[in-house]
């Protein structure tokens, strides 16, 4: 039996085969030097301090397949779509694009919205340098996006410009079996304006991996509205790693949004590069079963002036553990500095468990940095006094639950995404309570 | 309207209650003094349904039925309100939303035709005038940085809204200045009528003389050591609660 480092490299001399003549020559060199880079560091381990909490054993004892060919398979995503989004979108099937099920601008100016796959040999030559320096290669993971994307979405908003209509991006994984690996690239102009939305999600019960990486890069004074809803079914998982660059004056706000999956891993890095640039980093993130959901934050201040503001929000239930590591690093120039940090977490259940670790490294000496986390229950008090009001125990848990994660919700500032967000977490802890029962 | 018999109750093993017996009318306010510590607020959680409390003994009953077997919610729905001597804040849930949902649990229990949005506001615009409460109130979350007169208001006009038939409070006028007891007993008051009975918890004579009980008890002990007319308070606020430790110890 083959091991599994062999089982993807051997995938890779097949691939490099299949496609090296329609790829330039720089590309086949970085893929090359990341499969290497793969060779020699493997997946992540518990050793790892990043990823001490997260035992990847389920992943890498599988031997995922990653598509060689374009073929995508035939899936119904009626019921993925959100019904009341008006914006652009972007299909990818497995990983790989789909012309047929997506919304494409057509000819807005400024904007350039395409496919990684899709793009000629003279497209790629003039794509933007997060793709043609090589992208981040930080683990086994990113090694692997790197060495084997083929497709991803590429997003170039040029200087002024102001999309008009939010960008989905609806990733679906519906091969059983099957490791997608898409690599994304957004780059905002000076003073440009887009709002993009990143969604996941799977047919269910196929146990699929999703490895998606997304390098963004903000020029001056842009901004960009980033969300990432995770919705894949609890047979799948999801790696996905954000590394955000901010020039002077520019603004990146994040929210990650985290229902579903068996396992899911976030990787987001975002370096405030410029004078007085600002990024918000949202999260919510409900577990129930046996989910297993971890959210690695860095923030890197590397320039004076700038703000970062962090909130993540967990709900666990039942059997579900969830990780949140954020590490705020201010480097030495990076005078004025004004970070918040904050992780609070719900349990409601004695058998959930929450690994909170904030870290903070800084070496300058004129900064506010601050940092919490909390670990709580659902508070006898406010239930008790809630059904002396006539609401139903159930409802009033429910309606609790709400409350705690209200200051995220109201970071969605769009109604449809956030009502689909809401619906499905009230499913969510509806289903629970009736797992509950059947259980005792 | 309530019949309390002989009612024991523990808290963590600890005897708070040893053998209350009382009977409140219909129409009836019914004040229960006492010195701290007497039981009075675990008489009143009792009766609310909160379930720290361990019921040994005894027996409750509420509009021909056992109070005990009800879930507090259902207690609720029945007519029976708490107002809280420290009223919980609860961040990220308006007031607005818990007051709908409120009324429309307690209309849909008693068969009756939910409010619709307008509707509700209509009368919750009408209930929080008769409080003094600002209409910004409303659109903030329960009592999340509300002063604790505001609080206390917040209370009444949950207890105007749902239009209870028995409403206890508890010690809704510690923390309170004169200005605003007087508009907590002014709401009391409008809410006052022949088919509602009142549970007033006070630690105080003062609220008695905004709102007049027909009977005031003298906890003392878990017990109730001496009933009266609403002169008893009076000679209760003369004497002060050292002759109540005489009359229990006799």
């Amino acid at each position: 039996m083959t091991n599994i480092i062999d089982h993807y490299v051997d995938q890779h001399i097949a691939d490099t085969a299949h496609n090296s003549e329609v790829m330039p020559a720089w590309l086949v060199q970085q893929k090359q030097s990341a499969i290497e880079q793969f060779k020699s560091c493997g997946f992540p381990t518990l050793r790892d301090e990043d990823w001490r909490y997260t035992s990847l054993k389920s992943v890498v004892s599988k031997f995922f397949e990653v598509k060689v060919t374009e073929t995508t398979a035939s899936v119904d995503l009626e019921p993925f779509l959100l019904e009341d989004l008006d914006c652009y979108r972007l299909v990818f099937i497995d990983g790989r694009f789909s012309l047929q099920d997506s919304t494409m601008p057509q000819s807005v100016e400024g904007c350039d919205i395409s496919a990684l796959g899709s793009m000629s040999l003279i497209e790629l030559e003039q794509a933007p340098p997060a793709l043609t320096k090589g992208g981040t290669v930080s683990n086994g993971f990113s090694a692997l996006n790197v060495a084997f994307s083929k497709d991803g979405y590429v997003v170039q908003i040029a200087d002024q410009t102001q999309l008009d209509k939010p960008i989905e991006i609806l990733f679906v994984s519906a091969s059983d079996n099957v490791a997608a690996q898409p690599r994304s690239i957004v780059q905002m102009g000076r003073f440009a304006e887009a709002v993009l939305i990143e969604r996941h999600v799977s047919v269910q019960g196929l146990t699929a991996l999703s490895n998606s990486t997304c390098q963004i890069e903000l020029n001056e004074n842009s901004k960009l509205d980033f969300y990432l809803v995770e919705s894949m079914d609890s047979a799948a998982t999801q790696i996905h790693s954000l590394d955000a660059e901010l020039a002077k004056n520019s603004t990146l706000s994040c929210r990650t949004l985290t229902l579903g999956g068996g396992l899911v891993r976030n990787n987001l890095k975002v370096s405030l590069n410029g004078e007085g640039a600002h990024c918000d980093m949202f999260g919510l993130y409900n577990t129930a079963g046996k989910q297993h959901v971890d959210n690695h934050t860095n923030v890197i201040h590397a320039a004076p002036h700038c703000t970062s503001n962090e909130l993540y929000k967990g709900v666990l239930d039942q059997r579900s553990r969830a990780v949140f590591h954020g590490r705020i690093n201010v480097e030495q120039d990076a005078q004025k500095t004004d970070a918040i940090q904050t992780n609070n977490n719900l349990l409601l259940s004695a058998n959930a468990e929450i690994d909170t670790k904030p870290q903070l490294e800084i070496y300058a000496d004129d900064v506010k940095c601050a940092h919490g986390a909390t670990v709580g229950q659902i508070d006898e008090a406010s239930l008790f006094y809630l059904r002396t009001r006539g609401i139903a125990e159930a409802d009033a848990r429910s309606l609790l639950t709400f409350a705690f994660v209200n200051d995220v919700m109201e970071r969605v500032d769009i109604e449809a995404l956030k009502d689909s967000v809401s619906a499905e977490l009230a499913a969510k802890l509806i289903d629970e309570k009736v797992d509950l029962r059947s259980e005792a | 309207m309530l019949s309390i018999n002989n009612l024991h109750a523990n808290i963590e093993g600890k005897k708070i209650l040893n053998g209350i017996n009382l009977e409140v009318g219909t129409g009836e306010v019914h004040a229960i003094m006492g010195p701290n510590g007497s039981g009075k607020s675990t008489l009143a959680s009792v009766l609310a349904g909160r379930d720290n409390y361990e019921v040994t003994e005894g027996s409750i009953t509420y509009r021909d039925q056992d109070l005990m077997e009800m879930d507090p919610e259902i207690r609720a729905r029945e007519g029976v309100f708490l107002a809280f001597q420290y009223p919980v804040e609860i961040p990220g849930v308006t007031n607005m939303y818990l007051l709908k949902a409120a009324i429309n649990a307690v209309k849909k229990h008693r068969g009756l035709d939910e409010l619709d949005a307008r509707e509700f506001l209509k009368l919750i615009k009408e209930k929080a005038a008769m409080v003094e409460m600002k209409q910004e109130f409303l659109y903030r979350s329960v009592n999340e940085g509300f002063s604790g007169g505001e609080k206390k208001r917040n209370e009444i006009l949950q207890m105007a809204l749902l239009e209870p038939y028995l409403s206890i409070l508890d010690e809704t006028d510690s923390g309170l200045d004169i200005d605003a007891l007087k508009i907590v007993a002014k709401g009391v008051n409008l809410i006052r009528s022949q088919e509602r009975s009142m549970i007033l918890v006070t630690h105080y004579q003062r609220l008695l003389d905004y709102i007049v009980p027909d009977y005031v008890h003298v906890l003392a002990g878990g017990k109730i050591i001496r009933s009266g007319g609403k002169e008893l308070a009076l000679e209760l606020e003369e004497k002060g609660y050292g002759w109540i430790d005489e009359l229990a110890a006799a």
